[in-house]
């Protein structure tokens, strides 16, 4: 007993120079994410975010003195596969958080995993909203804050007769219907509402439609990735020419589809183009970490990037990666990352600053305005 | 009306364009091609080497045609010439060959979505409806794909040979007829038209590993229901394409996607044959 006292004390000493490369038992984080599927376009750039904030993190000395370690997992974008990566996670890796961006049906399905197994489960995905439970953090957009600036924008443009095309699944439907409530509450008309499946690839009849309906604007909202590339290059192949505003287009895809993307107007509460010296800083050492490798920094990654500041300002708050604590501790910290001040202090729930941009014929995207601290809402009345 | 019009017929197109390979390695080799999917996938690709090369996007149908023919050739020689006797274990290996493929194209191009150059944009007028050109293209593709096959069926040696071997095999063996060489052509035919429908594809749809998936379903089953005769095809797809874009167009786009399946199996269901006496 001494002895290993001794020697502790002796290492102690002589590691005590080296005192802020984290050691101990890492924490592990587990990330569920979409390597295949739909979501595998976006998915590289989140992972790619995790690793940043964990390296960044534990050269910093970590967290309470122990290291940060990832764990990816593919939940193939969907239930069936999320519900295998979740129960990998939590049961097998016992992981002490899981943070991710995920499809909404992959974390519909792991939600009742992570209620199982008490782990606190913070969710970077913008999404349709009112998912509550007491392990559910989310610090990215609900409909709420993305969905009013881009419709008023086009009202302010002359829209009055709306049509809405979407992916046949949670968020897809969930969007729309936040839009259709929102577009008729500020006196304008949905002449229109079509979805696919989201692995259809002939949007014919729905665009005939569309032409056919006397639209003078058009809002999607498709699974990100594949099916939103295939809707536009139809769309332009059928010479549609309305102002088009996209709910689920980031700027990497946008860049995939080239010309065909000029003009889309997106709504996000992040873009690279924003000017802070946390994006700078954030931009510049993404590149410097990943080089040639880098993917895109978007909406959907950036929120990752912050969710591990975040959870590490929760478990230094909270003293432990205890989970009850830890969830306490989340709801009252806050980081300044590359998208400005984030906190989940709204029913788990973070206000944001939402741009409105418009995508130019190289793929990048101008910002047209901002909307500062946007609230979410009443998302989870209960909590 | 006119643009359902257009839309039936471009429909029908289209997936003419997308079954013809899968038809003719059915129709003479009696093989169900499981791996359709990732040579549609294959020929996409071609389109973004081929731009990626800052050639003429036209070139990649060429191209794309004699990359699917090789590998066709390749693929016939190594997997599939023992699997003749044995259709199901030929399902098996052309469905692990799918991935196989699919997974290659993910290592060297990565999972993400491929930009590829658009072969024609914009519309044209038709009696004051404009229509977009590329889909007008694809329904003259299509008659020219048709029109192709047909003259190397009934005009040609290969042709006839090929027609002797799906009548009786082992007749045309017997009559000295190389089946050996004429299965080998008929599966370089099969896959490099199909890869060259992968060209053709690429303005209508994403560029990614798993693009060629959402068309195999319905490109099986047609042909399934068309046997092995390209006039049932044609019939084939103008009929539940057609009722694919009425069920699209005034019921759901959701009903709509599984219209060719429930079609085809009702078929399948009332007449074995399916169109195949047609």
């Amino acid at each position: 007993m001494k002895k290993t006292f001794l020697f502790t004390t002796l290492a102690g000493a002589l590691f005590a120079s080296t005192a802020l490369a984290a050691d101990g038992e890492p924490i592990r984080i587990g990330v569920p994410v979409g390597l295949s599927g739909a979501n595998s376009v976006v998915a590289p750039s989140v992972v790619q975010s995790a690793e940043l904030a964990v390296e960044e993190i534990n050269a910093a000395g970590g967290v309470l003195g122990r290291p940060l370690e990832l764990v990816i997992a593919d939940d193939a974008s969907g239930a069936a596969g999320a519900q295998k990566a979740f129960d990998a996670l939590v049961y097998q890796k016992e992981v002490d958080v899981l943070i991710s961006m995920e499809t909404s049906a992959a974390r519909n399905a792991g939600l009742p995993i992570v209620a199982r197994g008490k782990v606190p489960y913070i969710y970077t995905s913008f999404y349709e909203g009112r998912s509550c439970s007491p392990f559910l953090y989310v610090n990215a957009w609900v409909p709420e804050q993305q969905v009013p600036p881009i419709v008023d924008y086009l009202k302010a443009e002359g829209a009055k007769n709306y049509f809405l095309i979407g992916s046949d699944y949670a968020f897809g439907r969930g969007m729309l219907e936040f839009a259709r409530s929102y577009v008729e509450s500020t006196g304008g008309t949905v002449v229109g509402e079509e979805y696919l499946p989201m692995d259809g690839s002939d949007w014919t009849a729905i665009i005939s439609k569309l032409k056919a309906s006397g639209a003078d604007a058009l809002i999607t909202s498709t699974a990100g990735g594949a099916p939103n590339v295939t809707l536009s290059k139809q769309l332009r192949g059928a010479g549609v020419a309305l102002p088009y505003a996209n709910l689920a287009v980031d700027e990497g895809t946008a860049q995939s589809m080239g010309a065909d993307a000029e003009g889309i107007l997106i709504s996000a509460s992040y873009v690279t183009g924003i000017d802070s010296p946390e994006n700078t800083a954030f931009l510049e050492a993404m590149k410097a970490k990943f080089g040639d490798e880098l993917r895109t920094p978007n909406d959907l990654s950036v929120p990752e990037y912050e969710a591990v500041y975040l959870y590490k300002a929760a478990v230094e708050k909270a003293g432990t990666t205890d989970t009850q604590p830890v969830l306490d501790a989340l709801a009252q910290v806050s980081f300044v990352g590359p998208r400005g001040t984030i906190q989940m202090n709204a029913q788990h729930h973070a206000p944001l600053t939402m741009y409105l941009g418009q995508v130019q014929a190289d793929g990048s995207v101008s910002v047209v305005e901002s909307f500062a601290n946007v609230d979410p809402g009443a998302q989870c009345p209960d909590l | 009306m006119l643009t359902l019009l257009l839309d039936i017929i471009t429909t029908a197109a289209i997936l003419f364009i997308v079954s013809a390979g899968l038809l003719a390695i059915f129709g003479v080799l009696k093989i169900v091609n499981f791996a359709h999917g990732a040579w549609l996938t294959v020929g996409a690709y071609c389109a973004v080497v081929t731009a990626g090369l800052g050639l003429n996007p036209w070139l990649a149908l060429p191209l794309a045609f004699v990359a699917g023919a090789v590998l066709g050739a390749l693929t016939e020689r190594l997997i599939v010439r023992p699997l003749y006797a044995r259709p199901l274990d030929a399902i098996l290996a052309t469905w692990g060959l799918s991935i196989v493929i699919g997974q290659l194209i993910t290592l060297w191009f990565g999972r993400d979505v491929q930009f590829t150059v658009s072969l024609l944009s914009g519309t044209v007028d038709i009696f004051g409806t404009a229509y977009s050109l590329y889909r007008l293209f694809a329904l003259a593709a299509a008659l020219v794909i048709g029109i192709g096959v047909t003259f190397v069926l009934e005009g040609t040696r290969l042709g006839l040979s090929a027609r002797a071997i799906i009548m009786n095999e082992a007749l045309a063996r017997a009559l000295g007829l190389d089946t050996a060489r004429i299965r080998l052509v008929t599966f370089m035919i099969g896959t490099g038209l199909t890869a060259l429908a992968g060209v053709l594809l690429t303005p209508l749809t994403s560029v990614d590993p798993n693009m060629g998936l959402a068309w195999l379903i319905g490109a099986f089953m047609l042909v399934m229901v068309a046997g092995s005769s390209f006039g049932a095809l044609a019939v084939a797809c103008l009929l539940f394409g057609g009722a694919q874009v009425i069920v699209s167009t005034f019921i759901s786009p959701i009903l709509g996607g599984i219209t060719i399946a429930v079609l085809s199996a009702l078929v399948l269901r009332i007449s074995s044959k399916g169109f195949s006496r047609v």
